[in-house]
């Protein structure tokens, strides 16, 4: 067991190495194919593990190596695989080797096409790191090495120059990709910060050693701990304050956007707050704010969503909006649901962000919904797969969203949070409009792209197939919520409705179908019919000042431009032209410029005159002899 | 080998000496092939180094000057040791990748000489020893960014020159106080290190000594406000000048916080916690702010540099084994980072004549493998886990934690501001369209170049993983001082300050 | 009654008068005269206050500085004489040489 348990963490990293042999010639089709064999190992490795798992019960711990170790600070790179990393595991393993293969045909035409695959497989790696570590600073690791995946991989068309915010909202690839960076990195901090906290009160990193001494812990060392993971958690999912780089992560590729910004490492918070649930279990405050932010999160993220043209955009938007969900979740205490709604979401975004990506190949890069629509007739299996995962995220039975949203939301109910439960349920009915919305604009409805000279083509057969797992998996993912509890909660606490929920469950169902069901008769009636009654552009309205607030994302991006951005270099120009330059140097400069300036001064003393030698003498013995004189008066 | 050490001070100066006889054409691969051996001897050093031993390693003592206790005395333990070894290491390096031409024969023999007073600074047990090879090592270095530097250069080098030398004047003064005082205390003249640790000063003394010795030290580093040399040394040396300065004269100083003041004036030290963490954080934030703001990309590096040793002065002030080692890592992997980031920028000065960030954009297509080098190198400095620059910063915020959160939350946005100048540097110079023509016809790393860059970026990844063979050694070395700074305070604060590590107090 | 006190009033006018020629005067010669004013107007201090405390010292040191100012003019004259063979004149103005 243990060798499929490296196998499945190094297979990954094998595939980086090789793609990355590759990084610098043409484009080799064998390498796409080499690395997605590579990561279709891992994945076999990890369900191996799965079942392995499912049927002994047996959790696999293993401690590969020494890392650091100074003082008394000792940290190994010990992996553990258990109920939640496994499921952690199959989960990016599968949507992983998905990507990859559906790579191979998206990246058809880029010339960096082995780089691309070196990235992506080096994130797998990354992220199996994340999820496989059994202590916080391994955790750590993993954590750092996704981002400067994403980084990479967001800014993997490097090449292309900046704009401005109105030509294109994200300015450029590698403006996006070092928002995202830094955005995350100050988030790291806060993570580290927890770190810290922990290390010094349990003298440990180790999770299960960690959890052992939490009742020994103070309360306050318990939330400063938790509030600190937590601001890690934000930033890399993209929680407000820290959310403006996921949607400007969109520059990337469209696989990166599934895989990355989508299915795994935007959930690498959740996975966080899941994996360290004893720890925020013991902080009621602190998980009533992740709950109250997360649902803050999935209004505010599906809000911005309604009115985006951008298709990848609103697709990151609902990201944003399920993440909330998945905190919301974690928050009230339904651990194994936030985890099983992780792993739904992963499996119907990631096929949604795809077929997004086979959008975006067939209108040669066009993301605007707006010259879309009628698309249906050519890209049918495109259209089936949007469709699908469309309705699984808007939580329509017996999709696997309304299994995992529905419990989410009743979990809100049973915590009697009534205001969130409200919320969540609006929220559920937003979702649902947005994302018919925009399948009704790129698929139904009046031809509009025609006219503009696209002719669409569908994506070549074997990546139709390979999205194939994914849709099986959005639809029947829900039907094994059950299986799943009894696996998961071996580890995750239970999570019991109280018996008034229950009694209410199905009406609290209906309520959110209802909600779900007419936010898409809306986006029909609106989007998707044609002739008389087709959708027009109604310029007036764009111009509403909620329509703008939500175009221009609340000027949230705005704000951090003029407040921090601008600022910073501001006062970082001042800092360097006048306080360096003209007020430290300057004074150094200065010091010396005074004994060449007193020399320079006095050197006209020097006439050679022996006469004005001997009177500067006189000078000097009178003073001697005031001195002398004054000093005497003292003594 | 009994003399080891005097073979690794003197063995480059004599075939320094022996270099002016060289012919002109072959003075650069007899450059090298010294600097092998040189290093080839420091490696020979670490492996027959008794890891378990916490003590000074190798020791040689002649007396030189009985009369007043001046001896030729020295030794290498944990901490010396590897400083050392990087100093061989990045000397040979540097010499490597050099690109210089003019005048190569006099480059070889300054660099051998530059060479020898380093690895004597960091064996000397001696004070006047180490004084001697301290103020030594500014003229090689005076005369290299003086003859081979840019158009301010005279300028440039006498500042660097007139500006440390001041420093340790102040310091010397402090040391024939402490010689003074042992003499007086003992009737016997020592300048041996040794000795002076054995000395116990009241509190006020040990406040002017730790004084006299900051302000040498500190400008070396160089801390706020003494920094506004390095700016200027740096961007007017030549790329090998840089690269040396920044890998193994900066770390002289924070070297001589530990190997000085910590252990002589554990309550001085102590005291100074607070003001010297200020210092640091103003160095950590403000210069990262001012890299930020520049134009010229060996600047961006230079005052990164800055930001850097910033915290590594707040490891060493950690007072506990976490911050102390964690800071002494950070000595190296600064030494092997900023190196070769400087080398990294005098490789596209080659091409271009120019640093300038606006002329430069879209590198990335041009010069791929330069990319990737830079990028490494870039992601060690901003402190990305499994690179050498992580476990260094790691630890030093960990420790600092202990003395003071706050801080530490101040000191650790250097993560944040180091990642926000880095990558500026990187966005603008290597993504977006290759916007100059000039430009377009690079080419990227010749085998020189990155024969001399591989071997840094395995380093940096090796260490990032495996940090233990370095890390263990210090570890042990800090370790036994803390213990011995303990033992030593006076005043009861310091003693609940110093963090004994449970292994050591287990030992005690 | 001439008392102690005149005899320095005298040594201090002709200290005086010795340092204002040192200071004013610009031949060389004058100034040597200058500087022997002073130096004898010091020892007239001291002849009088070594009378005034019956001790010897003082006259004995009158004596060192009359030799001393003796050798002294004998060694300055002689390189007066260089000089001016050398210059032509004795007045300082023209001699600056080390102006700086």
């Amino acid at each position: 067991m243990e060798n499929l348990v490296y196998i499945a963490l190094f297979a990954p990293f094998a595939s980086s190495l090789f793609a990355a042999l590759f990084g610098m010639s043409q484009r080799e089709v064998f390498v796409g194919i080499v690395a997605s064999m590579f990561i279709g190992t891992a994945f076999i490795s990890s369900l191996l593990l799965a079942i392995h798992l499912y049927t002994t019960g047996d959790v696999i711990n293993i401690t590969m190596m020494d890392w650091i170790h100074a003082g008394d600070f000792n940290v190994s790179f010990g992996f553990v695989v258990d109920q939640v990393s496994v499921t952690m595991m199959t989960v990016v393993t599968l949507v992983s080797t998905v990507v990859h293969v559906y790579a191979i045909g998206y990246m058809d035409h880029d010339k960096s096409f082995n780089r691309f695959f070196s990235y992506l497989s080096a994130f797998v790696f990354s992220m199996m790191i994340l999820v496989m570590s059994d202590n916080f600073l391994g955790l750590f690791i993993g954590w750092e090495g996704v981002g400067v995946c994403s980084w990479l991989l967001i800014g993997f068309w490097y090449h292309k120059a900046d704009q401005t915010r109105e030509e294109n909202p994200s300015v450029s690839p590698s403006w996006a990709a070092n928002e995202a960076f830094i955005v995350n990195r100050i988030a790291d901090l806060g993570m580290l910060v927890g770190i810290f906290v922990l290390y010094w009160n349990t003298g440990t990193l180790k999770y299960d050693e960690v959890f052992a001494q939490l009742p020994y812990l103070n309360n306050g060392i318990i939330v400063t701990a938790t509030i600190a993971l937590f601001i890690g958690a934000m930033g890399k999912s993209a929680q407000f304050p820290f959310h403006t780089w996921l949607t400007d992560a969109m520059e990337g590729p469209t696989p990166v956007s599934a895989l990355i910004h989508a299915a795994t490492m935007v959930t690498a918070g959740v996975f966080l707050v899941i994996r360290a649930n004893p720890l925020f279990h013991a902080a009621p405050e602190v998980s009533f704010f992740i709950a109250s932010l997360g649902t803050f999160v999935a209004f505010y993220a599906a809000s911005m969503a309604l009115v985006e043209r951008d298709l990848k955009r609103i697709i990151a938007y609902s990201t944003l909006s399920q993440l909330g969900y998945m905190f919301a979740a974690a928050g009230l205490g339904a651990y194994w649901i936030a985890l099983f709604h992780l792993a739904a979401h992963a499996f119907f975004k990631a096929l949604l962000f795809l077929g997004g990506g086979n959008v975006m190949h067939a209108m040669h890069d066009e993301l605007d919904i707006f010259k879309m629509g009628g698309m249906k007739k050519e890209m049918r299996g495109t259209w089936i797969y949007m469709t699908l995962a469309s309705v699984a995220l808007a939580g329509l039975p017996p999709l696997a969203g309304f299994w995992s949203k529905d419990a989410i939301i009743e979990t809100a109910f049973n915590e009697h949070t009534y205001f969130l439960w409200i919320m969540l349920v609006v929220t559920a009915g937003m979702t649902a409009f947005y994302s018919f919305r925009q399948v009704f604009m790129t698929f139904h409805g009046e031809d509009r792209h025609t006219p503009l000279g696209f002719h669409p083509h569908e994506m070549y057969k074997f990546v139709l197939i390979a999205m194939s797992p994914l849709a099986v998996l959005a639809t029947i993912t829900g039907w094994y919520m059950k299986e799943y509890e009894d696996f998961i909660t071996e580890l995750l606490p239970h999570y019991e409705m109280s018996e008034h929920t229950h009694h209410l469950a199905s009406w609290l169902g209906l309520v959110v179908l209802f909600f779900a069901i007419s936010g898409i008769v809306w986006a029909y009636l609106k989007y998707a019919r044609i002739g008389r009654h087709a959708w027009k552009r109604d310029k007036e309205k764009e111009q509403g000042f909620f329509y703008k607030l939500l175009k221009n994302q609340y000027y949230v991006p705005k704000f951090y431009e003029e407040f921090i951005t601008k600022p910073y270099a501001m006062v970082s120009a001042v800092f360097w032209e006048k306080v360096d330059l003209k007020i430290v140097d300057a004074t150094v400069d200065n010091i010396a410029k005074a004994f060449y300036k007193s020399g320079d001064a006095t050197r006209g003393m020097q006439t050679g005159n022996l006469s004005n030698y001997l009177n500067w003498m006189a000078v000097g013995g009178v003073l001697l002899l005031v001195i002398a004189a004054i000093s005497a008066m003292f003594v | 080998m009994d003399n080891i050490l005097s073979v690794l001070v003197f063995f480059p100066a004599v075939a320094g000496l022996l270099g002016f006889v060289i012919d002109k054409e072959s003075a650069r691969a007899y450059g090298i092939t010294v600097a092998t051996i040189e290093f080839l001897l420091s490696l020979w050093l670490w492996f027959s180094f008794d890891m378990s031993d916490a003590g000074m390693q190798f020791v040689e003592s002649i007396p030189l000057i009985p009369n007043i206790g001046i001896s030729y005395y020295m030794g290498v333990d944990g901490i010396s040791l590897f400083i050392l070894i990087m100093t061989t290491l990045m000397t040979l390096i540097g010499m490597a990748s050099m690109s210089v031409t003019k005048n190569i024969k006099n480059m070889i023999v300054t660099l051998l000489f530059l060479e020898m007073t380093m690895v004597g600074v960091f064996v000397a047990l001696d004070a006047i020893i180490f004084y001697l090879f301290w103020e030594l090592s500014l003229v090689p270095m005076l005369y290299i960014i003086g003859a081979w530097g840019g158009p301010l250069r005279v300028y440039a080098s006498i500042k660097f020159f007139l500006y440390t030398f001041t420093g340790s004047l102040i310091m010397l003064v402090g040391m024939l106080f402490i010689a003074y005082t042992y003499y007086s205390v003992t009737g016997i003249w020592s300048f041996a290190l040794t000795d002076w640790y054995m000395l116990v000063f009241p509190k006020s003394m040990q406040l002017w000594l730790f004084a006299a010795f900051f302000i040498g030290f500190a400008i070396k580093v160089p801390m706020f406000p003494f920094h506004t040399w390095i700016p200027y040394a740096h961007g007017q040396a030549p790329t090998i000048g840089s690269v040396i300065l920044a890998a193994v004269l900066l770390k002289m100083g924070t070297y001589g916080f530990v190997r000085f003041s910590l252990p002589m004036f554990p309550d001085a030290s102590v005291m100074a916690i607070a003001p010297i963490a200020v210092i640091s954080i103003i160095m950590v934030i403000y210069t990262a702010m001012i890299a930020y703001a520049q134009k010229d990309m060996k600047q961006v590096i230079a005052y990164s540099s800055v930001s850097h040793m910033g915290i590594i002065m707040l490891g060493i002030f950690a007072m506990n084994a976490e911050g102390i080692s964690g800071s002494v890592f950070q000595m190296l992997s600064h030494g092997i980072v900023s190196g070769a980031l400087f080398m990294l920028v005098g490789v596209i000065y080659d091409r271009r004549h120019t640093k300038l960030l606006s002329e430069f954009g879209g590198l990335a297509s041009v010069m791929p493998k330069y990319a990737v080098i830079f990028g490494i190198m870039l992601m060690a400095a901003v402190g990305l886990p499994l690179t050498m620059g992580f476990p260094g910063e790691f630890l030093v915020l960990l420790g600092f934690y202990k003395v003071s959160p706050i801080m530490t939350i101040l000191a650790g946005t250097s993560i944040i501001l180091g990642a926000v100048y880095m990558l500026r540097v990187m966005k603008k110079a290597f993504f977006g369209p290759v916007t100059n023509k000039e430009n377009l016809k690079l080419k990227d790393l010749n085998s020189r170049e990155t024969w001399s860059l591989i071997p840094l970026v395995a380093i940096v990844i090796w260490l990032g993983i495996y940090p233990k063979p370095v890390l263990e050694p210090i570890d042990n070395s800090v370790k036994a001082m803390l213990h011995f700074m303990d033992e030593k305070a006076i005043t009861q604060e310091a003693k609940d300050i110093i963090k004994l590590s449970k292994s050591t107090k287990e030992a005690k | 009654m001439i008392g102690l006190s005149h005899y320095l009033v005298v040594s201090a006018i002709l200290f005086s008068i010795g340092l204002v020629g040192v200071l004013r005067r610009r031949n060389l010669l004058m100034l040597f005269f200058a500087t022997e004013v002073m130096l004898n107007a010091v020892n007239i201090a001291f002849a009088a206050i070594s009378h005034y405390y019956n001790d010897l010292t003082g006259q004995m040191f009158a004596f060192f500085v009359i030799a001393i100012a003796a050798s002294e003019v004998a060694v300055g004259l002689g390189i007066l004489i260089v000089l001016f063979k050398k210059f032509g004149s004795l007045n300082l103005d023209d001699l600056a040489n080390m102006r700086g």
